[in-house]
């Protein structure tokens, strides 16, 4: 589980990535149309920073290279998340959460505060 | 229907990259598509009737995770034609123009782009100390030429000194 704790936090577009791939393998293309729905159309990954993610993704092992379905192009190719990858996005997400809690807490305060 | 071709000359730096970049699409918006370059001569396709956004790209090299023709293909998904490359390491893409489109950038993060500059500015320092290497070799001799190619050292060194100082910059200006 600790591993991986040094990637934190993670760019939205390497979080983007990893959250697609968390619900299945899928080729860059379906990566940056699923960053896109997710996110209401604000989160757009151009091509470079896809493709250097997914570079540097497959270097920390966090992602995978998925055998590509038969009679599709094979240029095209796919990839999956790995467990260490699983872990990135659990962690991302518990960080978040504090972050999202704390800040919550502290506006809920300030408002009964009056201030 | 032939195309045209035609040719101009640009000394192109690499730590300008997005001047030239803008340098092709104001020519691709006079009807002069890049095809492509060899030194410092540019080869165009005339067409009117098309118009083009064009944009480089930089990689160090292929192989160890992805082949050059997955990163294409990777690219021509996400709605870039490859055009040719330079050096085998600068590509050059474009797409069809539309309006508004200054968003239409292959690096959409500030942390991706600042990649992008690293990996430029440590192929500058690779050829600043390679150059390093064969001055010391060429002018050990001494002599008249072994001091006017002492001059043209220096001046590359100043250069190659210079766009790696100017990438520090810009990578200094868009990292948090």
């Amino acid at each position: 589980m600790e591993k991986g704790k040094d990637m934190l936090p993670l760019t939205e577009a390497f979080y983007y990535i990893l959250v697609a791939l968390y619900v299945e393998p899928s080729h860059g293309y379906g990566i940056m149309q699923e960053a896109e729905r997710m996110s209401g159309g604000r989160v757009k990954i151009g091509a470079g920073t896809l493709y250097t993610a997914l570079n540097t993704l497959l270097g920390r092992g966090v992602i995978d290279n998925y055998p590509v379905p038969e009679g599709t192009d094979s240029r095209r190719k796919m990839y999956a998340i790995t467990d260490e990858g699983r872990a990135v996005v659990r962690a991302e997400i518990s960080r978040l959460e504090e972050l999202l809690k704390s800040g919550k807490q502290a506006l809920s305060i300030g408002e009964e505060r009056g201030t | 229907m032939t195309t045209a071709k035609e040719k101009r000359y640009r000394l192109s730096l690499s730590w300008e990259h997005e001047k030239e970049e803008e340098w092709l699409n104001a020519r691709s918006a006079e009807g002069l598509h890049f095809k492509k370059l060899s030194l410092v001569k540019y080869t165009f396709d005339r067409d009117p009737s098309v118009r083009y956004t064009y944009r480089l790209d930089y990689q160090g090299g292929f192989g160890k995770t992805m082949s050059k023709e997955e990163y294409i293909e990777l690219y021509r998904d996400a709605g870039w034609e490859y055009v040719s490359s330079y050096g085998a390491m600068w590509h050059y893409f474009r797409r069809p123009y539309e309006e508004g489109e200054e968003a239409q950038l292959l690096y959409t993060d500030s942390e991706s782009l600042a990649g992008l500059y690293k990996r430029v500015q440590a192929m500058i320092a690779v050829m600043f100390f390679m150059n390093l290497f064969f001055m010391v070799f060429n002018t050990i001799r001494g002599g008249v030429l072994g001091y006017s190619l002492l001059v043209l050292y220096v001046f590359l060194f100043a250069v190659l000194g210079t766009g790696y100082f100017r990438l520090g910059k810009k990578i200094k200006r868009i990292s948090k």
